[in-house]
């Protein structure tokens, strides 16, 4: 009772303060400016503008962790990815792909093509195969704009109008932008909606398939992890973020039964990836 | 008893998938081979324990009362029938919301990197944006990575949600 007094206090207070900060900075013709804005628009955020805010969210997540230093690892990680990229709705993309040096196990995509894997989530992989479907999921909140969906129901009204009518150019000196951005990285926190990680399971199993790879790269990932101790911290926000592994893999048990036999002689290639993790370090085992 | 947990972790880890134990969460059909319509050896109730000694795409090899024979992977789930409800979403989870409250405030997990006080309160790396962006893949480089992995592109539609 008293946790929930606290918190209502605290929220109280954020935002009251967040108010008074608007209405001492209130400008009338800006804000008319942005209202008419917010009219006209679809609001919508066009294809260079999800990038400009990607790399923003990509740059701040680099902050946090940064890049293993293993060009070659780095360079396999990106062959898989653009091999993928290859067979979707938005091969066009400037996709790059990061393996960050970190223990947690976890992988991340930001708006525009911007996809990571942690070097603890490598270790528990054992294929080819089981990389791609990990970088299908991801890429397939990118193709359905999943992330900046969530970002754009957070954001205050206006600011996404604002920061769609800026010039390109204005980059970070745009109030607007570096706002969405500190939003789009707080959603990797507090994760997506159930539905977008479902769907993006669903897409990744077959964009991995259709790269010619064996469709259960990433079902064996996720059933790996399931096995692991639920009370390992390099889990925890995993855990946080996502819906139960268990349900993840009663989906896609329904989904694949039947509907992928013909395509189960299609490679894994675990020796190749065992080649380029082998001396790394990365693999535990 | 809080060295339990990292026992039992230590040893997932380096035990790989040979010789795991798992239980099936649905009645599932033993098979002769690793193919839907190899011969049916027999049948395994729901949380039944077999061993797990191979993974061969959507199946995995396994021993279940000493009969070796190969079952839909997705049948499967590592740990102990016992201790793990199907679709339990784990524990760590639990006490992880229940350790942060509903407050929002962040707890401080201490140094490391990928924790959600660093998500919140980020700070960018420009430098290594443009590290990344060395180790981009051109599409040519693409295509010629698939082809040196045999790997042939095939046609097939995102799927709608499990009914």
């Amino acid at each position: 009772m008293n946790r929930k007094l606290l918190s209502i206090v605290f929220l109280c207070g954020i935002s009251s303060s967040a108010l008074a900060f608007d209405l001492g900075n209130i400008d009338l013709g800006k804000a008319l400016g942005t209202l008419q804005k917010a009219q006209q628009a679809s609001a919508d955020i066009d294809e260079p503008k999800e990038i400009e805010l990607g790399a923003g969210i990509a740059s701040n997540l680099l902050g946090a962790a940064p890049l293993l230093k293993n060009q070659r690892v780095q360079k396999y990680v990106n062959n898989v990815g653009m091999w993928l990229a290859l067979q979707t709705e938005r091969p066009n993309l400037p996709w790059q792909f990061g393996v960050l040096d970190d223990n947690d196990v976890n992988a991340f995509a930001a708006p525009g093509g911007y996809i990571f894997v942690t070097k603890g989530l490598l270790a528990q992989m054992k294929s080819e195969a089981e990389l791609a479907g990990v970088l299908a999921h991801e890429m397939s909140h990118i193709l359905r704009k999943h992330y900046l969906e969530a970002i754009k129901k957070g954001a205050r009204t206006g600011l996404i109008a604002e920061f769609a009518g800026q010039a390109l150019e204005s980059r970070g000196a745009d109030p607007a932008f570096k706002k969405l951005v500190s939003a789009g990285t707080e959603v990797y926190a507090r994760g997506l909606d159930k539905d977008d990680e479902f769907e993006a399971d669903r897409m990744g199993v077959v964009i991995a398939t259709r790269a010619g790879y064996d469709p259960y790269g990433l079902p064996a990932v996720l059933q790996t992890l399931q096995g692991m101790n639920a009370q390992d911290s390099s889990l925890a926000l995993l855990f946080k973020t996502h819906p139960a592994l268990g349900e993840r893999l009663n989906l896609l048990d329904r989904l694949m039964t039947g509907q992928f036999d013909e395509f189960e002689k299609q490679p894994a290639h675990a020796p190749r990836f065992m080649g380029v993790m082998g001396k790394t370090g990365i693999l535990k085992r | 008893m809080k060295w339990l947990p990292a026992f039992c972790l230590s040893c997932c880890i380096f035990a790989a998938h040979a010789g795991e134990t798992a239980y099936t969460v649905r009645t599932t059909e033993v098979k002769a081979k690793p193919f839907s319509d190899a011969d049916t050896l027999s049948s395994l109730p729901e949380k039944s324990k077999v061993e797990v000694l191979e993974r061969k795409s959507g199946w995995m090899q396994i021993k279940a009362d000493g009969a070796k024979g190969w079952v839909k992977m997705l049948s499967l789930r590592f740990g102990d029938a016992a201790q793990k409800k199907s679709g339990d979403s784990g524990l760590g989870a639990l006490f992880n919301v229940a350790a942060t409250g509903g407050s929002g405030s962040t707890v401080s997990t201490g140094v490391r990197g990928l924790s959600e006080e660093n998500l919140k309160n980020p700070h960018p790396n420009p430098q290594a944006m443009k590290e990344l962006q060395r180790y981009a893949t051109g599409k040519k480089e693409a295509q010629s990575f698939g082809k040196s992995g045999k790997l042939a592109t095939r046609q097939i539609d995102y799927l709608p949600p499990a009914k």
